[in-house]
């Protein structure tokens, strides 16, 4: 069984809503609620363990009741950046195994969740082949340092589930080593683990400009695939 | 796999052919939670579902007037506790009281809209808030909601709003994998029909049985496939 690490900390300046986007509602409803029902359908999940931006604890409760979530659900502050939250969201973690997802990944479904359940490594995630050509530069000159095989790289998503022991030796490397990471997946790959990845959905993307909003929207609408 | 049906509006019409319907048929719906005001049309469709029984099914009723919105908070709550699940709604009741747009009485605009509009968004909103996980939902609205008729204002707008929000049901619970449906009868041999049309002949119309027959068809199998907007059902 698992605990689910729910990201919803982040206050998402880049989508200008106003507001956290974890609040911004896509095809209507706030996109947080994709990722509790979908997770809330998962007999592998037990608990959840979601963070919340300071000062919205009460909004983020009220969806929880409002929508009738049945897994306990337990609310961690924020910290101030996503590799802080995870490693401060840990320590409420009942099982010994973990799933982590983001709430800004509203196309992600029950079956994402069990499929990730089902892969036989212990540290997995869901990973995209990259259909286009990503450079290495030096920002600071403006300047192409080489070139990158994009067949050897792959675009994280999630969700994501790892032993809680090696994500939390991760986190703990991380701060000896004193670097941050933008996701899990690599922290627990370099910090010496093992992770494999599981093809993901390009539908399952990070909805992060009002563009992905409209775009999330328009693939939640029922568009007709076989048309 | 045995399943549930709530009816509301349960006891006349539509709701009790669509009652009788599910509840004679050797299927797998074998749970009937039927809503309705007390009337002793509702007291006999009780009593003779308890007394023939072929197929040995469990059929609750439920007094309420859902234009009484605590009520029927409660009431769902009650329905939880004891029934577990609804898997089936068929949100029938409707009430109407036609007039000319001088001659509302506000009262009863808002018994109009409490019955037609808020009481099955209440009924949806206060199961889902229970737990509860729907299969199908079904709306009936009405032909009168798509075409304003004059004398019908209070019932035209009813309906007309239950065509939309039952839209948004649409959309908002495809989450949980719900599907909503809302009917639109046409002229329907209902007591309803004969408050709205006093001087028709009930037996040249569409009868409440044939729109009962397209509502089983929406719960089977085949159901699944029928994607409308609105589904139009007259003669």
């Amino acid at each position: 069984m698992f605990s689910l690490v729910l990201l919803n900390g982040g206050v998402g300046t880049r989508v200008s809503a106003g507001q956290p986007k974890q609040f911004i509602r896509v095809n209507g409803l706030p996109i947080i609620v994709y990722s509790l029902v979908a997770a809330d359908a998962v007999d592998e999940v037990e608990e959840i363990v979601l963070n919340y931006p300071e000062g919205w604890l009460e909004e983020t409760e009220k969806l929880v009741i409002d929508y009738a979530v049945k897994k306990p659900v337990t609310y961690v502050p924020a910290g101030r950046t996503r590799h802080e939250s995870v490693r401060l969201m840990l320590p409420h973690c009942k099982h010994e195994r973990v799933i982590l997802h983001e709430t800004a990944r509203p196309l992600v479904g029950a079956a994402d969740f069990r499929g990730v359940v089902a892969d036989p490594h212990e540290n997995a995630s869901f990973m995209l082949p990259i259909p286009f050509t990503v450079a290495p530069v030096d920002p600071d000159v403006g300047k192409v340092t080489g070139s990158l095989d994009r067949a050897r790289l792959r675009n994280v998503q999630l969700p994501q589930k790892f032993r809680k022991a090696d994500l939390e030796a991760a986190h703990e490397y991380a701060a000896r080593e004193g670097v941050v990471f933008t996701e899990d997946a690599t922290l627990v790959a370099v910090a010496g683990f093992d992770v494999y990845f599981l093809d993901g959905d390009d539908r399952n993307f990070k909805v992060t400009t009002p563009t992905d909003v409209r775009l999330a929207g328009y693939l939640l609408g029922g568009e007709d695939n076989d048309e | 796999m045995s399943r549930s049906i709530m009816v509301t509006g349960a006891s006349r019409g539509i709701g009790a052919a669509t009652v009788e319907r599910f509840y004679y048929a050797d299927n797998d719906v074998t749970d009937f939670i039927l809503l309705a005001r007390e009337s002793d049309a509702f007291t006999a469709l009780m009593e003779k579902l308890r007394a023939d029984n072929p197929y040995d099914k469990r059929a609750a009723g439920y007094a309420i007037d859902l234009a009484d919105r605590p009520q029927t908070i409660d009431l769902m709550k009650d329905v939880m506790h004891n029934h577990g699940k609804v898997e089936i709604l068929v949100n029938n009741a409707g009430y109407t009281a036609p007039c000319a747009m001088q001659q509302v009485d506000f009262a009863d605009f808002e018994r109009t809209i409490g019955v037609n509009l808020y009481a099955p968004f209440t009924i949806v909103q206060e199961l889902l808030r229970n737990g509860n996980s729907f299969e199908l939902i079904i709306n009936i609205a009405s032909t009168a909601g798509m075409n304003g008729r004059p004398g019908w204002l209070t019932y035209s707008a009813s309906k007309a709003a239950l065509i939309t929000m039952s839209e948004v049901m649409k959309e908002e619970l495809a989450i949980y994998g719900t599907r909503v449906v809302c009917i639109s009868p046409g002229r329907c041999a209902t007591d309803l029909r004969k408050t709205l049309a006093p001087d028709e002949d009930s037996s040249t119309i569409m009868q409440p049985g044939h729109v009962a027959g397209v509502i089983e068809m929406l719960a089977s199998d085949i159901g699944r496939f029928v994607d409308s907007r609105n589904l139009v059902v007259r003669m």
